[in-house]
């Protein structure tokens, strides 16, 4: 029998975030000042974890099921929608700018004992409910334009392997960049 | 410092790898390719129900294509709405777009379940095979024992004995309800 | 990490590469354990869901979306039981760094009330766009990016786009 093993426990759950939690705060990333300096260009920490992880897992996943050690079809992977997902995609941006946390990170911050972590929290509770109780009315734009599962490679129309060495290659490059301007912004400060 | 570029050479290795190879499924042919069919099967990931496959066709999914492998006079007698006809030889050389959701039938199930296996084994992603075949669409969505608003949908009606088809053809209806591949 | 912060007994981040690897095998492990990958919004959506269900079951009851997200007991959720293991761990990674302290960050200009506001404004706004986008930078841009999900990239580009244009604006915040 070949994974997932779709039947698996729900301890399997909290081993995931125990182990989701403990990255990120390694990281520093349950420090919103910390994640802030992303979007001023000064810590491009958030660029380097979420980059390395995607990379990772990316390449582990494609392996995997070369290998014919894991079902990738039998892999939940979110379906598509594009309008949605763009202009929400764009609003979390702006919250998260404000926030300096996401969702995942405000855990992380508030389980340390930040205030401002309990605050994103909690807002981000009171966010989704009103959204939630205010979706009949936003309906039609919430359901538009659905593509179903739709990856990369479909849209490109290149092989699978292929959109995996771009990514690959966007994030080293971009690796490349965020520690010249690290380090400029270091020189700087000295 | 020498671990990151040790790692980053790993990666680089893979993500070329990655390239070359192409597809993330294993390769055709191969005992991994054979081993991952199996899983599908066993894990129902092959096929949709009848009632299912109503429900897409009725959602009018932009994707999807139904695909009957019958052969021509029985496909004229009745197919399922919007089914196109194309047999299980033309099968395997047949294009499709990797974004469309393939749904083959054949009158019980087994054609369209070795044609689930040529497609799979060709490379194509999104395919299943309707279980139970025109039979089961007849049991489940034509002509159930409980009417349901699938069965109004596509206009076939509760079980009460007599079967009225589209077009009349209850004859082919009578040799249908005898079971067979 | 600020100078003070050492002085406390604070160890240094791990390197983000580092870290971004072991997140990268918890997510991987996530799809071949799991079936699936990690996230953060469906967590808030199943309480959000019970507790506006347990406050008036009208509301959730005419609505689909809440409906879907209130049966069941919220601890059988996997997403809840993965959100509480993200603040376990994330306890556990800072008490091991000595990292554990009661208090609200904030940018040098910020008093700890406007911090504590906009910290919670920013956080509705988030959640106003995560519900559209079925999920965050968990579920979306890790979990479906590594999966190569068109949806999930548009998303990442949407999010570093508007934050980067957010806070040319707001950047007093933080600097």
């Amino acid at each position: 029998m070949i994974a997932p093993f779709t039947d698996s426990s729900i301890i399997v759950a909290g081993i995931v975030g125990i182990g989701f939690g403990f990255a990120l705060e390694r990281a520093g990333l349950g420090s919103a000042p910390k994640l802030a300096g992303q979007f001023t260009l000064t810590d491009f920490t958030v660029f380097k974890v979420m980059f390395t992880a995607i990379v990772v897992a990316m390449l582990g996943a494609f392996w995997a099921s070369r290998l014919g050690l894991l079902d990738l079809a039998r892999v939940y992977v979110p379906e598509t929608f594009l309008a949605p997902q763009l202009i929400g995609g764009a609003v979390f941006g702006v919250g998260f700018a404000l926030a300096g946390l996401c969702p995942g990170t405000s855990c992380v911050s508030a389980a340390t004992g930040r205030g401002d972590g309990l605050a994103v929290v909690l807002g981000f509770l009171a966010g989704v409910a009103g959204t939630a109780a205010l979706l009949p009315m936003l309906q039609s734009f919430y359901l538009s334009t659905p593509r179903g599962t739709l990856l990369l490679p479909d849209v490109l129309g290149v092989p699978y392997g292929v959109v995996v060495l771009a990514v690959a290659a966007v994030a080293g490059a971009g690796f490349a960049v965020a520690e010249r301007i690290e380090a400029h912004a270091a020189r700087r400060r000295a | 410092m020498r671990a990151r570029v040790i790692a980053a050479a790993i990666a680089a290795l893979l993500a070329i790898g990655a390239a070359f190879a192409g597809s993330p499924e294993p390769h055709a042919g191969s005992k991994a390719k054979i081993r991952a069919l199996a899983d599908e099967i066993e894990h129902e990931s092959d096929h949709v129900t009848a009632l299912e496959l109503a429900e897409w066709i009725r959602q009018r999914r932009p994707d999807l294509r139904v695909i009957d492998v019958r052969a021509d006079s029985e496909y004229a007698a009745y197919h399922i709405p919007t089914a196109e006809r194309i047999p299980l030889t033309t099968l395997a050389t047949a294009n499709f777009d990797p974004r469309s959701t393939v749904v083959l039938y054949s009158e019980g199930g087994a054609h369209a379940a070795q044609g689930w296996v040529l497609l799979r084994t060709a490379g194509v992603r999104n395919v299943f095979f309707l279980r139970g075949g025109i039979l089961d669409w007849m049991d489940d969505v034509m002509n159930p024992v409980v009417s349901s608003d699938l069965t109004r949908y596509f206009g076939g009606t509760a079980r009460t004995g007599a079967v009225p088809l589209p077009g009349g053809a209850t004859q082919v209806v009578a040799r249908m309800r005898r079971r067979s591949c | 990490m600020s100078t003070a912060a050492r002085a406390h007994g604070a160890h240094a981040y791990a390197s983000p590469y580092v870290a971004g690897a072991g997140l990268g095998v918890v997510l991987l492990a996530s799809y071949v354990l799991a079936g699936r990958g990690i996230g953060a919004t469906g967590a808030f959506a199943v309480v959000a869901a019970n507790t506006m269900n347990a406050a008036s079951p009208a509301i959730v009851q005419s609505n689909a979306w809440l409906a879907e997200r209130a049966t069941g007991p919220i601890l059988r959720d996997w997403l809840v039981v993965e959100v509480i293991g993200v603040v376990i761990g994330g306890f556990i990674s800072a008490a091991l760094a000595g990292r554990l302290r009661l208090g609200v960050d904030r940018g040098p200009r910020l008093g700890i009330a406007a911090r504590v506001a906009i910290a919670a404004l920013g956080g509705a706004v988030m959640g106003f766009g995560a519900v559209f986008a079925r999920g965050c930078t968990s579920g979306q841009a890790l979990t479906g990016g590594a999966l190569l999900s068109a949806g999930s990239w548009l998303f990442v580009l949407g999010a570093f786009g508007a934050g980067y244009l957010t806070m040319f604006f707001a950047r007093r915040a933080w600097t």
